[in-house]
């Protein structure tokens, strides 16, 4: 297929205000007779709150309100379960939770005010581990519920008793990983300007997912959704994490901003939101498998335990994607898995790029590592005799019959682009000196979007200005991934305009259409397919009216470079043309895009069902060196094979493998937010370490394209699954550098050294 | 919240008087890196205080400049400063070589000799080679001015002899003769931007083969970097050929446990410390041969 | 607190201010003389989201209190930009396609600006020493370091 604008690397549709610094990013915002919030946290992870008083506070010069959660019209909040307090009422659940909110002058007197409040607590001992709190004697973190379960989701198929029988082998491995911060460089940010024109609250600031913000803060303050607008900005990042915190945030401001009259800005600093912030999941899981002496997987069991925090948040589809995919990309007969998540007094966890995939990736693609050598098997060997091709039947019994299965393309290509088989067996032999080098691989499979999760559809709006330029108007927001860029592209493709005629308005609650949230990498997918049909209708419009004005029969017209011809090719006018005639005679340009995924389904009893409605495929390989002298390990080279479908913009799909892997191997050597009963130790970037540009290693992508049936141009998704596989393969790289299997994220220092965490707490 | 006024004295005395005057509640600024980090997380560290005096443009303070015996670092050079210097890249690598690691350029930039050593961080990355280098700091008050090793003015973690009525002025690093051996060595978490887990200094004089002089100093193994005396003992007059490695790493481990005691991360350290001694001789042994 | 006369040149542009101690220069900028470009991403130095050049030298200025450099020269990211016309760094960052959410950029590009100004022909060693206080979670670095590369490269065949 030829296109003009999709599958080329145009630039970025916003760059050009990126590198000027002209970007405004929600705390660049001010608004007039604005008022600065500050929020003031719980002192201790779990403690009963027995008396506020805010008179000092709100005797002090410059503050104009003072919260506390009697004043909130409606405390709780959440997407799927709604406990989250908006500012803790009678008990405060974890060291993030906020008891009372000030709105004051300046910041300074902001804070100042903040260390006035007098709170009287009690502090109680909280539970700070999942098992802990799965078990029936377990004290409640939520007083109002029976037990401490957040969700289960079992899976069940074939018969595991009867597969383990089949087996020559059998291994049973546990695996674990760690809380671990998004760390989006911009913090937080919210701006909330009341009873601007007709919303009661206008919310501006870093919201990822608008709509489900607008959600929170109509739920919080018990107002219709049609009053409550909210615009996005610029994100600094967000990688899942600017939803239920920013919601929160929203919350408190929208309530200050009521209470003042006055627009309220509330922005984080680095601490406050690695303490308030949801976490990826830590995850506890226990893994059985058993093969044949060949190699043959003949059943799977798996139990994973997911830490919820204190709040349900995102937990019940975490740890939902966990079941779907916990077997990995294999044939398995003979499956029993079941994943939890329970509620602690750890600071609460949500979606982060990945959800739910990286951890049971580390635990799948290192188990099948084990098992090969197990069987004295290669690797490479022992997946290929298991992986999904088309027509696979996956755990829940799904048929892979609808698009290209091509794990085995993928893998192929990493492999030998990486040079895996020979420096395998090389780096597998005894070397002299400290420093000793490895090479491991983990392949995927993601279903893409929502799945079964909730509806899955998302529109757009088109309207041909008379100036013949392009507005898009989106449900789905900009996180900094690209979206812009690639409806933009998809727009002019259609239309065969140049892409900066079309122009991307911010998402706005006001006018653009509720499409869910931007998550789950569905943004290509989805909304792509939206701004086509957008497009399409638009296409049509114009057709009906060149037809019906120029006696020309439809299927002759043809747009192209911004020219409308008809019949033997003619040219018929410009693009432009057109539309200032069309203005002036009434006809109306304005389309939209509804796109509903196919069908899909879910059985919550045994598992089965078609969760996804098609899914992507990679491979990783990494190249590491350990220094068993210090801990110390170098990722010498990554090597990532992903099929994306269609690459939209082969330059952002790069881009998206290069910050996905960079992220993988934080998670698989240094990244960690360290708790101490629930305290948080690590609240900046001098503990908290992301890696720097020296951290990075050579960098091999590979775009793999099998256009997918159901994608915009055959695209799929790229975002998280560039994520997910680094870890894996870099515990796999180490093991083969070493004999030493890491089984527990992240692969730092002291495991490298004494095989264990060491940590302050001694545990 | 902490409230403090500022004062920017123009020269070393209006600097000394200023000190004298107010006597305590005086915190000196100068590049800011640590401080500014302080003030911001209200560290437990940061005593109380109300004027915040800012040295950085006492140009007494600055300079590198070899004398005699010796050479002087002005407190104020930065740590940029000390990687683009050529004077200390001839004489003292290992100084060089540490400087490069502390923080990031912009840190670098800010970032003062004086500071580091005021601050006096356990993990330091110019501690351990100027305790090494037997480098001495010059503190001066508006009476008096007196020399102390650096091992000396270091008195716990983040804990100094500085008087409140005194500043650092200057840094003196005595020069050694050609055949002395430097090795640094730096474990950290990532590969830029890291605070050391360990470090460790070697110099080492090497004679027909034979150690004749050597001091060795970990930071970060020990609550105060320090020197690792009867490891120095031992190696002193060995062969460089007969060093039996495995004794040596255990010995290291063994005399870090000894002064600091078990500690949650010693099982870690413990075999890190030889093993990072181990590295730092083979290197020197190599660049001997 | 007493307020302190200050005189700073930021883009060229000469301010005279009175300024608080506990004032930082990020401060003084972000919200005295509205240069939001510099960005604010941990306060302590890690992050290097407001990397300014300061006296031509990558300084966080988060680091440093603005009333400690009276008389200095500060350049911001919109001070890369010359009457309209792009620094070379600034073309490249979008030719390359180094930026994606964009908000470590302008730290990045003055960490690359301030090498370039004093070594207009470094190596990439160079490169990512000048740029490893510029904490990206998004781009990997790889786009960042080839666009840099990029104008070290033309640089040279001028």
């Amino acid at each position: 297929m030829e296109f003009t604008h999709v599958n080329k690397s145009e630039k970025r549709v916003d760059v050009y205000e990126k590198v000027t610094g002209r970007a405004k990013y929600g705390a660049d915002l001010n608004f007039a007779n604005m008022l600065y919030a500050s929020v003031l946290y719980t002192a201790y992870p779990y403690a009963k709150i027995k008396k506020i008083d805010t008179q000092k506070a709100k005797k002090l010069p410059g503050v104009v309100s003072v919260i506390t959660a009697k004043d909130i019209p409606n405390n709780q909040f959440g997407v799927i379960i709604e406990n989250q307090q908006v500012l803790a009422n009678k008990k405060a659940l974890y060291i993030g939770d906020g008891v009372a909110a000030v709105a004051a002058e300046t910041k300074k007197i902001a804070k100042q005010a903040i260390e006035l409040i007098e709170v009287e607590y009690e502090e109680l001992k909280g539970i700070y581990d999942p098992i802990e709190a799965a078990k029936d004697d377990a004290q409640l973190v939520h007083d109002d519920l029976e037990n401490n379960q957040v969700v289960h989701h079992p899976l069940r198929k074939g018969d595991i008793e009867k597969g383990f029988k089949q087996s020559d082998l059998i291994l049973k491995r546990e695996y674990s990983t760690s809380f671990i911060e998004h760390s989006y460089i911009e913090p937080e940010a919210v701006i909330v300007v009341p009873y601007q024109e007709n919303s009661t609250v206008t919310v501006y600031g870093s919201v990822q997912n608008p709509f489900a913000t607008q959600n929170a803060v109509a739920t919080v303050l018990k107002e219709d959704l049609n009053k409550v607008r909210v615009v996005q900005n610029q994100m600094g990042g967000s990688f899942g994490g600017k939803d239920e915190v920013i919601s929160s945030m929203a919350a408190r401001a929208s309530v200050l901003a009521l209470k003042t009259e006055r627009p309220i800005k509330l922005v984080n600093n680095r601490e406050q939101s690695i303490k308030e912030s949801y976490k990826r999941h830590p995850y506890k899981m226990k893994y059985k498998i058993g093969a044949t002496k060949e190699g043959k997987i003949k059943a799977m069991e798996i139990k994973a335990i997911a830490d919820s925090g204190a709040y349900a948040c995102q937990t019940p589809f975490v740890t939902w994607r966990s079941v779907v995919q916990a077997t990995g990309p294999y044939e398995v007969e003979n499956v029993k898995t079941d994943t939890y998540g329970y509620y602690t007094n750890n600071v609460y966890t949500g979606a982060m790029r990945g959800y739910g995939s990286p951890q049971v990736i580390f635990a799948q693609e290192s188990l099948m590592d084990e098992l090969a050598v197990e069987l004295d098997l290669d690797p490479i060997e022992l997946r290929l005799k298991n992986i999904y091709h088309n027509n696979s039947i996956t755990a829940s019994g799904q048929k892979l019959d609808n698009h290209e299965v091509s794990l085995k393309e993928v893998m192929t290509k990493a492999i030998k682009k990486s040079d895996f088989t020979e420096k395998y067996r090389k780096y597998k032999k005894e070397v002299k000196g400290d420093k000793k080098r490895g090479i491991g691989l983990a392949v995927s499979f993601r279903g893409c979007s929502l799945g079964a999760e909730a509806i899955d559809a998302a529109g757009i709006i088109l309207s041909l200005k008379k100036d013949g330029s392009l507005s898009l108007y989106s449900g789905l927001a900009e996180n900094g991934q690209g979206l812009k860029t690639v409806y933009c592209q998809i727009a002019a493709e259609e239309l065969q305009i140049p892409t900066e005629k079309v122009n991307f308005m911010e998402v706005d609650t006001l006018i653009s259409p509720d499409s869910g949230s931007t998550v789950a990498s569905r943004a290509t997918l989805i909304g792509g397919n939206a701004v086509k049909k957008a497009a399409d209708n638009l296409i049509d419009k114009i057709k009906d009216y060149i037809a019906e004005q120029y006696q020309q029969k439809k299927e002759e017209i043809k747009l192209k470079d911004g020219f409308i011809y008809g019949k033997k090719d003619i040219k018929i006018m410009s693009l432009k043309e057109m539309a200032v005639k069309a203005a002036m005679e009434g006809v109306y340009l304005t389309t939209y895009g509804w796109y509903v995924s196919p069908d899909i389904s879910w059985d919550e009893e045994t598992g089965h069902g078609n969760p996804y409605f098609t899914y992507v495929y990679g491979c990783q390989v990494a190249e590491v060196e350990v220094d068993t002298a210090t801990g110390e390990i170098e990722v010498l080279k990554m090597t990532a094979a992903h099929d994306v479908g269609r690459a939209i913009n082969p330059a952002n799909v790069k881009g998206q493998i290069y910050g996905g892997v960079s992220m993988g191997i934080g998670y698989g050597i240094m990244e960690e937010v360290v708790t101490n009963e629930g305290y948080i130790e690590s609240t900046n970037f001098d503990q908290y370490l992301i890696p720097t540009v020296k951290d990075m290693p050579k960098l091999e992508p590979i775009i793999v394209q099998n256009p997918d049936p159901s994608g915009p141009y055959g695209a799929k998704s790229i975002g998280e699954p560039t994520l997910e596989l680094g870890a894996a393969a870099i515990a796999n790289a180490v093991f083969n550098a070493t004999d030493k299997r890491i089984r527990s994220l992240p692969l730092n220092l002291e495991k490298i050294i004494v095989g264990k965490n060491l940590s302050k707490g001694g545990k | 919240m902490l409230e403090f006024e500022a004062k920017k004295p123009e020269n070393l005395n209006q600097l000394l008087e200023i000190l004298e005057s107010k006597k305590s509640k005086i915190k000196l600024l100068a590049g800011g890196t640590d401080l500014l980090v302080e003030i911001h997380n209200k560290s437990d560290r940061l005593k109380d205080f109300d004027y915040l005096v800012d040295i950085t443009s006492l140009n007494e303070l600055k300079g590198i400049e070899a004398k005699d015996k010796y050479l002087k670092v002005g407190s104020l050079t930065t740590h940029s400063e000390i990687v683009n210097s050529d004077l200390i890249g001839q004489e003292f690598p290992i100084l060089k070589k540490a400087a490069k690691t502390i923080g990031s350029t912009q840190i670098r930039n800010r970032g003062t000799v004086g500071g580091n050593l005021s601050n006096a961080s356990p993990a330091a990355d110019l501690i351990t080679p100027l305790i090494v280098l037997d480098g001495r700091v010059v503190l001066k008050s508006n009476k008096n001015k007196r020399e102390l090793r650096l091992s000396d003015f270091l008195t716990g973690p983040y804990q100094t002899d500085l008087k409140d009525n005194e500043v650092m002025t200057e840094l003196k690093i005595p020069f050694v003769d050609s055949n002395y051996y430097f090795n640094f060595q730096k474990v950290k978490r990532r590969k830029a931007v890291a605070i050391a887990r360990i470090n460790l200094a070697v110099i080492a004089k090497i004679k027909d083969q034979i150690i004749t002089d050597i001091k060795i100093a970990f930071g970060s193994a020990t609550p105060t970097a320090r020197r690792f005396v009867k490891m120095e003992e031992y190696l002193k007059n060995k062969g460089i050929n007969q060093l039996d490695y495995d004794l040596i790493k255990d010995k290291t481990g063994d005399e870090m446990v000894k002064i600091t005691g078990t500690r949650w991360s010693t099982p870690y350290k413990k075999p890190v410390v030889g093993n990072l001694l181990k590295r730092a001789l083979q290197e020197i042994i190599k660049e001997v041969q | 607190m007493d307020k302190i006369s200050v005189e700073l040149t930021v883009n060229r542009k000469k301010y005279k201010i009175k300024v608080e101690p506990d004032e930082r220069l990020l401060d003084t900028l972000r919200e005295r003389l509205n240069f939001t470009g510099v960005k604010e991403g941990c306060s302590i130095g890690e992050c290097g989201a407001c990397t300014v050049i300061l006296d031509g030298k990558a300084v966080n200025s988060c680091m440093v209190y603005t009333f400690q450099v009276d008389s200095s020269e500060v350049i911001t990211v919109k001070g890369l930009e010359i009457d309209g016309k792009l620094d070379p760094l600034q073309r490249a960052f979008i030719d390359y396609q180094a930026v994606q959410c964009g908000f470590c950029t302008p730290g990045m590009l003055i960490s690359a600006r301030a090498l370039l100004n004093q070594n207009p022909n470094p190596n990439r060693e160079e490169i990512k020493t000048a740029i490893e206080g510029n904490l990206c979670r998004c781009t990997g670095y790889k786009q960042i370091i080839k666009a840099i590369e990029s104008v070290v490269k033309k640089d040279r065949s001028e």
